[in-house]
């Protein structure tokens, strides 16, 4: 088994207006969960287009378990599932999963095993309803949303490629889908999303990127990036109404560089050299009652803020890449 | 290749499932049938209408004219109630009895009248009005009772007395038509063109229908996303190929259906219209040859290839079905302008409005059958206007798989030609 499930090499891609993706390097380590994060915009769709070999980059290279993107051969290990979902709306869910089944190279009788087998995992089909037999726009939506992915994961790939899969997903089928990714793995599976969620990817993600306007901004194993990337950060949670006595101090940029505010919770950073002790003292001298007050690593998301910016979160919100 | 009939397979068993499809191909034969056994079973009854017997006619001749119009009007005075109402009228108060007998078809007491005259006996004007002067099969009819009528007046006048003008004016002409092309008699000319027209009716129609097919087909593709989900599996090339010929075969199925029950109706068809009482014209069709039937089938499939892969590229390129009908309309344009030249090259179809037509590749595929259909083509001309619409069928599909790959991922605003333009030269 090669090293890299996914090893791209200075990929650049451009487009008569802009530059979508700018001298990519990006490593999946095979059986690895791994996290694409980025603002609206940033290349996230376009390199995974990339890497499913839809559309082919200008220069650079991709290579998939150490075969070229380009090899056909290659499509039949992957597993895609697209940002916005869709299937074919007057269509028999069992027959639209055997063509998706066909278009990986599993044969009519296999797929038709699977099929069956997967839709009862999923409760799609039970002793009183086999949704299978239906058309799919008689199906809920989350129903949909379970037979889709049911076509990502048909033909048993060994790489699996999903954009933005939260978006849009009831709660359960997002824990549904946060299982899932999690037995893939346990299967020696490689998983890698896009997401604009950070709670999701610090959670599930064993690596992550975060690209930016075609380009990299960082990369490396979650741990290693916190470590590098963050000081350590202060939890502070207080009691009752103590919030605005201590706004000043928060603001004071001697010792404090950046507050986020989460109402009841605040992540904080110190400047270089501030000592949390300073801050502890004149929090407690303010008179507000501490609740908590704990050194931590920084979260993906405020990683993510420094280094993008604002702004960039807000548009990615919107949830397309 | 697994995977190309993985696609095909769902386009053709998709489609061939449809209650649309079902319903389309067995109206077709009911269609057909409607178009081939209804006219004939309406003309053989529009002989005569009874209407006629029930004109009155305003005789200002002063000799007798009308009363001989009459009987010749009635060809068999035994019958009760044949005879017209003969009103022989000064010329003086022929206004006066005009406006009377208009009065009485408007009261529906009469169908009509006919006024004869002077002029009538020169030879020169009739006049008829009636509610029925529409009717072409009644019109004719007076109008040659009269003709025979002036003719047995001049016979009179010369001295031939009345059995011997029966004898001559009597002339029951059956005038049948037939075709001969450089391989012999070919049929009735009134068939080839019959046959000619079906053949561009059934070509523009399917390539209009099944054209637009596609281009929905390529546009749901597009909007539910499953277009990528199928790039990520199979080249676009396969993609767009599958797409065409499954669609294609679904049409061939579909025409196949109808030209074979076609051709058992039209071979029932003496005995379907004795049992309608009706009399069988003589109606032998056209010899098609192994040959040209081969030749039929590749203008189809061409022309086929050439329009769907341009209506493919449209569907790729819009987002919304009412897009797709504005992007589509220059397609729609060259099919229609073809469609509209299908009755001037029937009448015309050794003309260069119609040999212009049969090379060009948009309009050829249905041009060239038609013509084929009504006279013998010479090889060279064939050859050459398969040869063009080849190279156009290359030309539609290099251009469309390069907008179609691109289009596929686009969204949003709809693409102006030019930026259209400059996706053919994307490299992908």
């Amino acid at each position: 088994m090669t090293e890299y499930a996914i090893d791209i090499v200075n990929v650049t891609k451009r487009y008569a207006e802009h530059t979508a993706v700018r001298d990519l390097t990006l490593r999946v380590p095979t059986g690895s969960v791994y996290g694409l994060l980025g603002p609206n915009g940033a290349g996230k769709t376009t390199t995974i287009r990339m890497i499913l070999n839809i559309i082919a980059p200008d220069s650079g290279t991709i290579h998939i378990f150490g075969q070229p993107s380009s090899d056909p051969k290659i499509t039949e290990r992957l597993g895609y599932l697209p940002e916005e979902r869709g299937l074919y709306r007057k269509m028999q869910v069992k027959r639209v999963l055997k063509f998706l089944a066909e278009l990986k190279g599993v044969k009519g009788s296999e797929a038709d095993v699977r099929i069956d087998d997967w839709l009862e995992r999923l409760s799609l089909k039970t002793p009183e309803k086999d949704w299978g037999l239906s058309k799919v726009d008689e199906l809920s939506r989350g129903m949909q949303q379970k037979v889709q992915f049911i076509g990502t994961l048909l033909h048993d790939p060994d790489l699996v490629i999903l954009d933005e899969p939260f978006s849009g997903l009831d709660p359960i089928n997002a824990q549904a889908l946060k299982d899932t990714v999690v037995e893939l793995k346990k299967r020696g599976k490689t998983v890698i999303f896009s997401t604009h969620l950070m709670d999701n990817a610090e959670r599930l993600c064993d690596s992550v990127c975060i690209i930016a306007r075609g380009e990299k901004v960082l990369d490396g194993t979650v741990t290693g990036v916190k470590e590098e990337h963050g000081q350590r950060n202060i939890a502070l949670a207080l009691e009752g109404d103590g919030m605005q006595g201590i706004a000043s101090i928060l603001r004071d940029h001697s010792l404090v560089k950046r507050a986020d505010d989460s109402n009841r919770f605040f992540e904080i950073e110190l400047v270089p050299g501030g000592d949390p002790q300073t801050l502890l003292r004149r929090i407690v001298e303010s008179g507000a009652s501490v609740q908590r007050f704990e050194m931590i690593q920084p979260s993906l998301h405020e990683i993510f803020l420094q280094k993008v910016g604002a702004a960039g979160i807000e548009e990615g919100m919107t949830g397309h890449g | 290749m697994a995977k190309l009939w993985a696609i095909i397979k769902r386009e053709y068993l998709e489609r061939v499932r449809s209650k649309w499809f079902v319903i389309a191909t067995l109206f077709g034969p009911i269609f057909f049938s409607a178009i081939i056994i209804v006219p004939a079973w309406l003309s053989s009854r529009s002989k005569a209408t009874t209407d006629i017997y029930n004109t009155a006619i305003l005789d200002a001749t002063g000799n007798g004219f009308g009363h001989r119009l009459a009987v010749n009007i009635a060809v068999d005075t035994t019958i009760p109630g044949r005879m017209p109402e003969v009103r022989v009228i000064a010329p003086s108060a022929l206004t006066q009895a005009e406006s009377l007998a208009t009065h009485q078809v408007m009261q529906k007491e009469k169908t009509g009248y006919v006024v004869v005259d002077q002029q009538t006996l020169a030879g020169e004007a009739a006049r008829y009005a009636g509610r029925n002067a529409t009717s072409i099969a009644d019109m004719a009819q007076i109008k040659s009772a009269i003709r025979e009528t002036i003719l047995a007046s001049r016979l009179e006048k010369v001295g031939l007395d009345n059995s011997r003008m029966k004898e001559i004016t009597f002339i029951p002409l059956d005038f049948s038509t037939e075709r001969i092309t450089e391989k012999g008699r070919a049929g009735s000319g009134i068939a080839s063109v019959m046959f000619g027209f079906a053949i561009g009716f059934l070509l523009y129609a399917s390539i209009v229908i099944y054209g637009q097919t596609i281009m929905s087909g390529v546009l749901e593709e597009k909007t539910t996303r499953v277009a990528e989900v199928v790039m990520s599996s199979v080249p676009t090339d396969t993609l767009l190929a599958g797409k065409v010929l499954g669609v294609g075969a679904v049409g061939l199925t579909q025409q196949i259906i109808w030209i074979v029950t076609t051709y058992v109706l039209l071979k029932a068809r003496a005995p379907i219209m004795a049992r309608l009482g009706a009399p069988t014209m003589s109606f032998t069709l056209p010899d098609i040859s192994l040959g040209a039937g081969i030749i039929f089938l590749l203008f189809f499939l061409f022309g086929f290839i050439f329009y769907s892969s341009l209506f493919a590229a449209v569907g790729s390129s819009v987002n919304s079905e009412s897009e797709a009908r504005q992007a589509a309309s220059p397609l729609m344009i060259m099919i229609i302008s073809t469609a509209v030249f299908i009755q001037p090259v029937l009448l015309n179809p050794t003309g260069t409005t119609a040999r212009v037509l049969s090379l060009v590749p948009f309009s050829s595929p249905i041009i060239m059958p038609i013509r084929m259909a009504v006279i013998g083509i010479p090889p060279l001309e064939l050859a050459a206007s398969l040869g063009f619409l080849a190279i156009g069928c290359l030309v539609a599909l290099w251009l469309a798989s390069r907008i179609y790959r691109v289009g596929l991922l686009m969204y949003g605003k709809r693409p102006s030609m030019r930026e259209m333009a400059r996706w053919v030269s994307y490299s992908r």
